[in-house]
Parts: structure tokens; sequence; C-alpha cells
């Protein structure tokens, strides 16, 4: 029965962690249909604005949304920059997200030195019964429910979030009603890198802070926002839990590689069977 | 002799020259500098394999690192396990050619199976990657060993044996790393070679085919699937050639290969040679590498920075790559083999199939969510006939069209084929049982030239060179586009483009042909021998026009179905169907009768 509970809880961490790590992704790749290669570096950032913050004894509750905030002006700042020239090239925005990806390792690497940084996991564990696990775990599911339903209602319920679906499904059409596309894509995007690094600065405790903080992530959210298919928010949720939850089973069944392994195999094969995703067939709206 | 027949009978030249130059460079430049090249050599074989996958299928690849990868931690496994007894690595080489070959015809297979699309592909094959980095770099215990040979996670893997060729009881000698640029140009070569020759095959036209226009490839017949996954599998097998020589090279592998960085090494190799440009695979890895390397002495630590701020770079101010600075010099000295032309003869008409078959459906219904967009038909085109559907806009024309074509699959009911089911075939299934399909905008190979494009029809069929040939020529004649046969496609008129079009749907000889709309954006004139053209093709195949041109579909004088709302309203000739109040109603948009109430 215990036993039952830690499995289940780490299994809904898992699912937290991938839903966290890709909702920002959904939004800037399932949503605008921006391949972003440099996702796993929003990442990145985002743990290391955590590190600087708390180094500078600013209490890591505080850290946490301000590196969602700063990771998000940053993305206003890519996308005016290297993203806007580039709509409608998508491979040619593949290529140059992905120099900054490059780009961004390197230099974190070299301001903060390639060594793995700790930040103390806050709170303690619970106990039960022979089995233990960390309070964060249950922070880390919250947050991921909590993002997802502000994720989703700002997209449906929200004049922003009609306007934004409104600039990428029809630009032309929407600049005739008067939207301005080109902030509202601005807009999108820094809300999606804004996720990215919320997500990473919530991770910074449990997993180290390195330059290739990003790269363990990447290709798992990436592989959850295919997966999830057209309905990007809905999609994305469920391609979570099955990929997650699998990730989680195998890994605790093997080791933790075997359960990487099977969650991009479990993927691929489910792309073979599910060309459009899981939410390919689905009448939702996001 | 035309220049494309010259292309296809010198595909061996520059590749044999240039390993020529190599080798004979190679007597100019000390041993140590010779270590340095051979490394150059393996890296341009890399760029090699995403260039042909990549520049020429249109693929884009993250994967061909990985296939580097894995193919040089298989040539250690091997060499490790069997050099002492057998005294060679050539099994070592092959058997990672193997192993890489066969990963990525696996990966291709559910790829390109799944009809995922590019941007999928890209993501998932650098998914691939990642996971194999971080599955390679956890194997730094003592218990991960394949036999003799300890994989060594992040350390990477030692003692890899160089490459050596005796035979059990006679080892050959370990080959000297310098001497490793010698065999590192040989082998490059030969790929080289062999990629060219492969390209200049007719299988390779059908790859250009597929990377100019998937779609229309698909509708001639070919299994665009296939192709894919064997061009896909070639590419991970010269990427996998280039990874054994590596690990032959230098003794010792590690996952660096499986790294971002080293992925984006390959795209700026082939970004710089010049994408599609083969020979500016290697002339990419050189450059670049040898920039490196200068600068790399001035900024130490930063080649990830540079290589990203070069991607950067190249991809927001030189978008088609670097070749347009440094000329078109390469791409003109290698022109893209194209099918060889020979004289047209004159006077012969489509060459006569069979007389057509019969197209049946049978309550063919489509549903999009709620919506009967198809509401259960049943029509019958008996076999040689012409006939026409027409319809209000929202009918369900181009629903059932595409039905027909085997883009959408029905909710329920079935379509018949001379009695047999096709419903659950795919379009290239369809295609290559005598259905002949235009869409309603012009779907041609644009870059290619218009004679290139009957050829690709016309093959699709016969799959012989030569009778593709004079199919080509008889067929240019009929559709009037003799004068233009070296044309590019793109450069024809809108009207010209339908009868091309048209003659590509004839070079495939079918024995049903679906036309949907062929007179959209045509001039009055174009319309009227449209007419006669599709006339003439009912005299050899069943012809269904999906049509809205009423002037037009009254000069083809066939039997008409008018469809309204997803149903059969009315049947028979124009002339009675005018007559017909529902028909009238439907189309004047009253709801009522408005006349005699």
């Amino acid at each position: 029965m215990d036993q039952a509970l830690i499995i289940v809880i780490s299994v809904l961490t898992s699912v937290a962690t991938l839903l966290l790590i890709s909702v920002g992704l959904a939004v800037i790749f399932g949503l605008m249909r921006v391949i972003n290669l440099a996702h796993g570096e929003f990442l990145m950032l985002g743990a290391y604005a955590v590190l600087v913050a708390t180094r500078n004894g600013i209490s890591v509750w505080i850290a946490i949304p301000l590196a969602g905030v700063s990771v998000g002006i940053f993305g206003l700042v890519v996308e005016r920059l290297l993203i806007r020239p580039l709509y409608g090239r998508i491979l040619d925005t593949l290529l140059a997200t992905w120099g900054l990806s490059l780009v961004l390792v390197q230099a974190v690497s070299i301001v903060f030195g390639p060594a793995t940084n700790g930040i103390g996991t806050p709170l303690g564990s619970v106990h039960v019964g022979g089995y233990s696990f960390s309070q964060y775990s249950l922070v880390l599911i919250t947050m991921a429910l909590i993002t997802l339903t502000a994720v989703y209602l700002l997209f449906t319920r929200t004049r922003y979030g009609v306007m934004a679906r409104a600039a990428i499904q029809n630009p032309a059409m929407a600049r005739a009603l008067g939207i301005d596309t080109a902030r509202m894509n601005m807009l999108t995007f820094g809300i999606g890198s804004g996720l990215a690094g919320l997500a990473g600065a919530l991770l910074a405790p449990v997993a180290g802070v390195v330059p290739s903080f990003g790269q363990a992530y990447i290709a798992q959210a990436f592989m959850t926002v295919i997966v999830g298919g057209p309905d990007v928010i809905t999609g994305t949720s469920a391609a979570a839990g099955l990929l997650g939850s699998s990730y989680s089973l195998v890994s605790y069944l093997t080791t933790p590689f075997i359960g990487q392994a099977a969650l991009l195999l479990i993927a691929i094969v489910l792309l073979r069977i599910l060309p459009r995703g899981l939410s390919g067939n689905w009448r939702t709206y996001l | 002799m035309s220049r494309a027949r010259a292309a296809w009978d010198t595909a061996w030249l520059q590749p044999v020259l240039v390993v020529l130059v190599a080798l004979l460079g190679g007597l100019f430049v000390s041993d140590f500098q010779k270590v340095t090249l051979a490394l150059w050599v393996i890296y341009g074989l890399v760029a090699l394999s995403l260039d042909l996958v990549w520049g020429r299928a249109g693929i884009f690849s993250f994967g061909q690192t990985a296939f580097f990868g894995v193919a040089a931690y298989s040539y250690g496994v091997i060499g490790i396990n069997l050099s002492p007894n057998t005294g060679e690595t050539v099994t070592a080489l092959i058997g990672g050619v193997a192993v890489a070959a066969l990963l990525a015809a696996a990966l291709g297979y559910f790829m390109f199976y799944g009809k995922v699309g590019d941007v999928y592909v890209a993501i998932i094959t650098l998914a691939v990657t990642l996971v194999l980095l971080q599955v390679i770099t956890s194997t730094a215990g003592p218990q991960y060993h394949i036999g003799n040979a300890q994989l060594g996670g992040y350390n990477g893997m030692t003692n890899i044996p160089s490459m050596e060729f005796g035979y059990p009881g006679h080892p050959g000698d370990q080959m000297s790393q310098p001497d490793t640029y010698t065999f590192a140009v040989l082998l490059a070569g030969l790929a080289f070679l062999g990629v060219r020759m492969f390209l200049a095959s007719s299988f390779g036209r059908v790859i250009t085919a597929i990377r100019e226009n998937e779609l229309r490839t698909e509708l001639l017949g070919y299994d665009v699937r296939r192709a894919k996954v064997i061009v896909f599998t070639l590419g991970g097998a010269i990427a996998g050639l280039a990874g054994g020589a590596y690990a032959g090279w230098g003794s010792f592998m590690n996952p660096a290969p499986f790294s971002l960085p080293a992925a984006a090494l390959i795209v700026i190799y082939v970004l710089v040679g010049g994408k599609g440009s083969l020979v500016g695979a290697f002339i990419g890895a050189v450059t670049v590498e040898w920039l490196s390397t200068v600068l790399g002495g001035i900024l130490p630590n930063s080649t990830t920075l540079v290589v990203g701020a070069i991607l950067i770079g190249v991809v927001l101010l030189v978008p088609g790559g670097l070749t347009p600075l440094i000329g078109n010099v390469l791409t003109r000295a290698f022109p893209r083999p194209a099918p060889p032309r020979r004289q047209a003869p004159s006077g012969a008409g489509f060459g006569a199939a069979g007389r057509g078959r019969e197209l049946q459906t049978l309550g063919l219904v489509k549903m999009f969510g709620g919506l009967k967009a198809v509401d259960s038909i049943s029509l019958d085109f008996p076999a040689g006939q012409l006939h026409c559907l027409i319809g209000p806009n929202g009918a369900g024309k181009s629903t059932f069209f595409n039905l027909l074509v085997g883009q959408y699959r029905p909710t329920e009911g079935k379509i018949l084929l001379e009695g047999r089911p096709i419903a659950r075939l795919l379009p290239h299934q369809r295609a290559q049982r005598g259905i002949g399909i235009k869409l309603q905008v012009p779907s041609i190979y644009r870059e290619l030239s218009v004679q290139e494009n009957v050829w690709l029809a016309a093959f699709a069929k016969r799959s012989s060179t030569r009778q593709a040939e004079e199919a080509v020529d008889r067929i240019l004649t009929r559709i009037g586009l003799v004068g233009r046969a070296n044309d590019s496609a793109g450069d024809l008129s809108h009207g010209e483009q339908q009868w091309l079009e048209m003659g590509m749907i004839v070079a495939s000889s079918p024995e049903v042909i679906l036309l949907d709309e062929p007179t959209a954006g045509m001039t009055h004139e174009e319309t009227m021998r449209t007419v006669e053209l599709v006339r003439s093709l009912a005299e050899t195949a069943t012809v269904v026009v999906v049509e809205h041109d009423m002037e037009f579909v009254q000069r083809l004088d066939a039997p008409v179905t008018v469809l309204h709302e997803g149903r059969i309203l009315a049947q028979g000739r124009l002339a009675e169907i005018r007559l017909d109040d529902r028909v009238l109603d439907v189309y004047l948009g009253r709801t009522f009768r408005a006349s005699g109430n």
C-alpha cells in the first residue's frame, strides 16, 4: 500500500516534469509552429536564473517566478531579433535556434564554468511507512496543474488568447481585423519562453544546474508535443501522461536509461500508428 | 549528344579527379598534416551523407552523426573482438556500416511509413541522437562491455585496432595514421562515386522528383515512402562508413559525435559547401575545419560559440547557404542528372492502352465530425466513357473526388475498380492499379524540364528507360509542347502547365483518369483546346471530370451527374438537366420555385 503510494507519486512527478518542460514548447512549437531548438537552453537559463538569485540571498520561492519572467523577456528579444525575420521558413528557424542553443550553452559555460551547481531542494521529505518522498515533488505536481490550467484559460478565455491564435492561424485576416500580428507573435513567443524559464527554474532544485541542462530535456519535450498532436494543450497533457508514466514505470522496473529509451521507442511507435498525434482525431480546440 | 546524356556518362569523372588531386596533394604534405587531413576527409564523408539525404532528397536529418557514432562503436566492438584472431578489420568496417544502415532503415521505416512531416523527421532524428548520447555516456562502469570491448562511457572506448588487411594466421600490418589518409581518400572517392551513380540512375531521378513535388510523385504511382527509406538507409550507410574509418583512424571513440555541436558541424559543412553539391560536402568540411583550426588558435574554448554564431549568421544573412557567395561555379560544373533526350517522332497519338476500366462507388460516405460531406453516393462510371460531375460550391464534389483519389478514407462504402475494392489503398497504390489523377492546382515539377516531368510519369509505369523515352516523345507531340521540351516546367503558362500535367497522366497509361477542374484559370481559347484533349483521353480510358465551367461541360457532351449537399441530385445529359427545376433551384440559389408562384 505504502509502496503503491510512492509509485503513484513518482509517476505523477514524471508526468508533471514532462508537462512543465513541454508546455512552453507546446505554445511555441505546437501553436506557433516555430521550431525552437533552443527551448532546452531556455529551461537552462531559468535554472541559472534561480541559481544566481538564490546565491544573492533571494528566497527560492521568489526566485522561481522571477526566473520565469526574466526568461520571458529574453524570449521577447530572441523573437524580435532571430525569429521574426524567419517566419514561414521552418527549417531556417530550426537552424538559427540551433545556433542560438550552441551559443547559449557555450556562453553560460564560459561565465559560470562547466561544473554542476546544486541548489538545495527546499522543503523536506515525507515518510510513509518505510518509504519517503520529497515534498518538493508535490510542488512540481501542483505547479504543473496550475500552469496547464492557466495556459489553457489564457488561450481560450481571454481576448489576448483569441487574438494570438487568430494572428497565427490567418495572419492576413487578423491584420485586416486590426490585430497587430507582429506584436501578438512576439508576445506569444515571450509567454512560451517564460513558461520554459519557469519550468527550468522549478526543476533546478531537483536536477543539477549545468550548461547542458537543456540537452537532457529537449528531446523529451519535442516528443511530447509531437505525440500530443494538433490540440496543443490537451494533446500535450495526454502525451505527457502517457509518456511520463511509461518512463516512470519502466525506470522503476529497470533503470532510468532504459526508461529514456522506452519513452523514445513508445513515442516513435505511436507516431507510426497515429501519425497526427494523440489528439489527431479529437474535436477540441486546444 | 545532349548535356544531360553527358552528365550521366561522366558521373565517374569528378570523383576520380577529386581522388587524384587529393592523392597527389598527399605527396606534398607532412605525415603530421596527413593525419589531420585524413580526419577532414572522414568528416567530409559524413557531410556527403547529409548532402545526399538533405540536399538531394530533401530530408533534413540530425541523425548522420548518430549513424557515424554507432558505426564507430560497432567497428570498435567487432575489431577488438575479432581482429586478434582474423588479422583484419574489414569485417569490423563492414559490420559498422551494416549496423548504421540497419538503424537508419528502422528509423526510416517508422518515420516515412508513418508519414510524419519533414519537421518531425528532424526532431525524431534529434531525439534519437540525444537518447543515444545519454545511453552511451552511461556505460562507464566495467559491467558495460561487449566481449573484450569496454564501452567506457564518457571516457570512451580505447585500443580500437587500426585498419588492417590480413587473414587468419597472417595478421596484416596495422595501418599507420598517415596512411589512413590515402585509405580515407579512396573510401570517400568510392562513396562519392557511388552516390553520383545512384543519383544519375532512374531511381535517383525519382529521388529528385520527391524533393521537388512529393504529392505529384505519389500520384504518379511511385512509392514515396519506400524511396525515402532507401535513400535514408544509404545515407546512414555512408555516415557509418565514415564512422568506421574514424574509429580505425584514431583507435579511439567517445560519445562526442552524438552531441548537438557535432551534428551542427555537419550541417555547417553542407551549408558552406553548398547544399546539394556533392563535392561541396568535402570542400565545406575541409574549409570549415581549416578555419576552425585557425580560429581555435585565436579564440580557445570557443569553438562551439563560433559554430553557433556561424549557423545563425548563415541563416539570417545568407539564406541560400554560402554557395551563392562563392559563385555558382560548383553547381554549374555538376549539373543535376537529367533524363536522356531522343529525337521526337511526330504524328503518333497517345499510346493505345486498354479501353479503360469500370469505376464504381457503392454507398460512399465521408463524415467530417458531425458533417456528412458525402452522403452515400453510389455511382457507376462505365469503362471507356467520359463522365462529368458538377454541383455548386459545397456540394461535396471535392470530397468525393478526394475519396476516389485516396487522399481521404471513406467513413463507409466501397470504391470498386473493375469490381475490386480499392477504398483502402493509398494514392500511389491506386495509381499503380491504373488510376491517373490530376488535381485542381497544377501539380508538376516546376524546377524540372518539361520532358523530365513527362519522363517521370512514363517511367512510373514502365520501369524501362527506353520505353519511357519513347512515350515522352509521343506525348509531348500530342500536348503540343515539343518546342518547350527543355524549358523548366515552371516557366510554362498556366494553361500549358495544365496540359503538361494531363500529358503526365497519359504517360502513365492509366485505365481511369480523374480530373479536378482541368480548365481552372484557363483562357477561353485554352479551355476549348482542353475539350479536345479531354475527349481524346476518353478514347483509351474511363474519364471522370469534376468541373465548374458549364460551357466546358457542354462541349464535352458527356453524361453529367449533379451533386448537392453530398447527394446525387440529378443525372443525365446536360440538356436534360438544364430543364430540371431542382437543379435550377440549386444553381440559382432559389429556395422556392420563383416563377409561376
